[in-house]
């Protein structure tokens, strides 16, 4: 793993808990590594694993997706969902022959700007660890 | 034209003389038989029946790159198809079909992908010895030895095999291996012959043909779609495997600031195959679909181009995971005539 | 179960005014083939067969059936569809019934009992197919061959097809009609497909499904076969948004494989059929049962035990496993 791979992580945060506390990391000043590139959700649990394959075909290192707490869904139950679909994403993808550290999920609310830089410290450097995602990246193909 | 004979200690040799095109040959990969290209003395396995994909990805490559574009420019990458390719061991049948598409692929527009690698691809084959179980080429004007579409015709004899060669391809290809084959006696002959006869024998299933391309269109209404595709899956597997079929779907894909136009096969069988954008389907059941594929092949090919595009080789009978048998609708067919 | 049974039992469901047609297995064209039938003249029950052959899961056809619009005044058929399952058949039935994809008054489910069935494949390597038709039958432990006038005796663990090797419901869960007596369920053994994988290392793993993802030729008989996957617009054809791409290439192809194993978490019913029916011999079932055992082990759910159980996917508990969540 040379020190200049900087992986690149795709972050999927939920409207109203993980994405304001991003928000309150960022208004908080708060020093965290840049890696992350985050699209917003309305909620974790609409988050399909096509979103997660297509990030890694696409170039992504990591994928983190980040919710409300269970209990606190905006929507009431849509955590709950996200966490028994994307676990058993985590194992499909595990068994397939990708890196575990390459998928996280995380709770962050939105008044957890600390944790939302713990959790992003934690997925860069699972993924830096892991190093630059080959798999089945698409390539240019060949003619 | 010559016919020549090439001892197979020899094989490596004269496969060395070849150095500079690509050579592809029924090799094992994994567990399965399939066209590779050959790498340095890898020796080919000639032992077989068939295949289960057919070589037609030689000059019909499932995805192939029409011509590549970047954002930002006007130019279009298009690719050169210079390679020259050497197909060994590929069955009559497999290359009688491919003379058979060649017919579409010259018709109204010249696919110039598919006429460009089909000009730079010499086809060797390889006479059948042992048909397989559902292999009925005779009926559809094939056989173990037929010669359409092949340039240079390859019989195994035991120690040696019998090179004849067809056309101007095979020729050259006689010429540049020159002294490593051995002139072909008489007897050379006469083998191939009981060999064949042998071959034929061993083929159990046949159609009479005659009459079905015109009564088909008649038919359109029988009963007999409705049963025959009662239990069809409608995925694509007899024709990603048949050698004859031909249809493509054309995609762009982007990759960041890089695209590229593709074809890829498609399947008249698949659902979205008619539909149009509006959302109607005239083809949406899987009826239509099947009653289509059967008029396509022993019909409508038929009114175009005076050849029934089918070969007998019998892949879609083998792999047909519902067991729909072409050989039994044909009858079926027949029946109703 | 008796043969003559069957048939009699079957031409009775037929001949019912309710039902439209029924759903079988018949004798194939050659060797050891064996065809779905649908029977709608109570005459043609006597070709349905059931023999250690029978492996074609039937339930898909209750959802592949189309609905194309009919021609103004004509009504659509509202009768009911009759179908043969065995025990991991009738798994996919109950699934569906707990979707609501298909209606209980819309179907007769005929239960057969199974004692398992031949590998095709397994079977043909140890006696060639030949274009003669070729019975099996049940013979105590194992299977009797019965071809050219000959008897073959066959032991049980020759040829007994893997999914059966790990079944734990050879009898049907839900049924309208019940065949025969049930049959003594015997001991799953381990799952020797799964477990071989997971003793690789991550890029040992890799390198294994790289190659199989790379010799698939995205014929979709896998979707289509499956009773579970039948959406009539799957999200993996759709160019609009274009999450997969057509071409074929192992990097689609691993994403579809994928996204198929995970819409199927918890749903499939472990039949085995989509990697009975792969051209390219691909294991898929290893996907798919190793998504299953994480489903049982976990979460302690079993799909398609009970039609009125909640989805899988479309439920929670609050105490659902959340180790890895950072």
């Amino acid at each position: 793993m040379s020190d200049n791979f900087n992986p690149n992580i795709v972050a999927f945060l939920c409207n109203w808990c993980s994405y304001a506390g991003a928000d309150l990391a960022g208004t908080s000043r708060v020093q965290y590594p840049a890696n992350v590139q985050i699209i917003r959700v309305m909620c974790s649990g609409r988050v399909n694993p096509l979103y997660v394959m297509n990030a890694l075909q696409q170039g992504a290192d990591g994928v983190l997706v980040s919710g409300c707490h269970p209990g606190d869904c905006h929507y009431m139950e849509g955590n709950y969902y996200a966490r028994r679909r994307l676990g058993m994403l985590k194992d499909l993808m595990e068994f397939i022959g990708v890196d575990p550290r390459r998928f996280n999920m995380s709770w962050v609310s939105a008044s957890e700007g600390h944790k939302w830089k713990e959790v992003v410290e934690k997925s860069v450097e699972d993924a830096r660890e892991a190093g630059p995602f080959e798999g089945f990246r698409r390539r240019q193909i060949d003619w | 034209m010559s016919a020549m004979l090439l001892n197979k200690e020899k094989w490596a040799e004269f496969v060395g003389k070849l150095a500079g095109k690509t050579i592809w040959a029924p090799r094992t990969d994994g567990e399965e038989l399939r066209f590779l290209p050959l790498e340095n003395g890898e020796v080919p396995e000639f032992d077989y029946n068939n295949t289960r994909v057919p070589p037609k990805q030689a000059v019909f490559p499932q995805t192939e790159t029409m011509f590549r574009f970047q954002l930002g420019t006007e130019e279009l990458e298009q690719p050169q198809l210079e390679e020259e390719m050497i197909v060994f061991g590929i069955r009559p049948c497999d290359a009688r079909a491919m003379a058979i598409v060649d017919n579409l692929f010259k018709w109204d527009v010249e696919d110039p992908y598919y006429l460009k690698r089909r000009e730079k691809t010499t086809l060797v084959g390889l006479t059948c010895s042992d048909p397989g179980l559902n292999c009925f080429c005779p009926s559809l004007g094939g056989g173990p030895a037929s010669t359409e579409g092949l340039d240079l015709l390859m019989t195994d004899l035991g120690d040696s095999y019998l090179m004849e060669a067809l056309t101007e391809k095979g020729e050259t290809l006689v010429a540049e291996t020159k002294d490593l084959l051995d002139k072909a006696g008489t007897d050379a002959q006469k083998n191939k012959d009981t060999l064949v006869k042998e071959a034929e024998k061993k083929i159990n299933r046949s159609i009479d043909t005659a009459g079905i391309p015109e009564g088909l269109p008649g038919l359109w209404d029988h009963l007999l779609w409705r049963n025959v595709s009662a239990s069809c899956l409608g995925c694509g597997t007899c024709t990603y495997l048949c050698p004859t079929c031909h249809c493509f779907d054309i995609q762009d894909e982007t990759e960041g600031f890089e695209a590229r136009r593709c074809r890829m096969w498609d399947s008249c069988m698949f659902a979205e195959y008619t539909m149009h954008a509006s959302g109607h389907n005239p083809r949406a059941t899987r009826q239509e679909r099947t009653r289509n594929r059967i008029n396509h092949k022993y019909s409508y090919y038929v009114d175009k181009f005076d050849t029934i595009a089918c070969v007998g080789c019998g892949r879609c009978i083998n792999l047909c995971p519902v067991n729909i048998d072409i050989v039994d609708i044909l009858k079926q067919v027949k029946e109703a005539l | 179960m008796d043969l003559e049974q069957l048939r009699k039992i079957a031409a009775e469901v037929v001949a019912r005014e309710d039902v439209n047609y029924l759903i079988g297995w018949k004798q194939g064209t050659y060797g050891y083939r064996v065809a779905p039938v649908f029977i709608e003249d109570p005459a043609d029950a006597s070709e349905l067969i059931f023999s250690p052959l029978c492996t074609a899961n039937l339930a898909t056809y209750l959802t592949l059936v189309e609905k194309p619009p009919l021609p103004r005044g004509q009504e659509p058929d509202t009768r009911k569809v009759a179908l043969m399952v065995k025990g991991c058949d009738s798994r996919a039935v109950a699934q569906l019934l707990v979707e609501k994809g298909i209606n209980r008054e819309g179907v007769v489910i005929i239960g057969c009992p199974c004692p398992g069935m031949v590998d095709h494949s397994l079977l043909a390597e140890k006696y060639p197919e030949t274009e003669d038709l070729a019975e099996i039958k049940w013979d105590g432990e194992g299977f009797l061959l019965l071809r050219d006038g000959e008897e073959v005796k066959l032991d049980r663990y020759e040829v007994l097809a893997e999914k059966c090797r790990l079944c734990r419901y050879p009898n049907p869960l839900v049924s309208d009609i019940l065949l025969g007596e049930e049959v003594e369920p015997w001991e799953p053994e381990e799952d020797s497909g799964v477990t071989e994988i997971e003793d690789k290392d991550i890029e040992g793993r890799w390198a294994y499904w790289e190659e199989q993802f790379a010799n698939c030729v995205r014929c979709y008989s896998c979707r289509n076969v499956c009773p579970l996957c039948y959406c009539e617009d799957c999200i993996l054809d759709r160019l609009n948004p274009d999450w997969i791409n057509r071409s074929v290439n192992f990097s689609e192809n691993t994403a579809f494989h994928i996204a198929r194993a995970f819409h199927l978490a918890g749903r499939c019913s472990e039949c085995g059929e989509c990697e009975r029916v792969c051209p390219a011999n691909i294991p898929l079932g290893r996907l798919n049962r190793k998504l299953a055992r994480e489903v049982r082990d976990k979460y302690g759910f079993e799909p398609g035990l009970d039609p009125e159980a909640e989805p899988f996917q479309a439920s929670y508990k609050p105490d659902d496993p959340e180790d890895f969540i950072l």
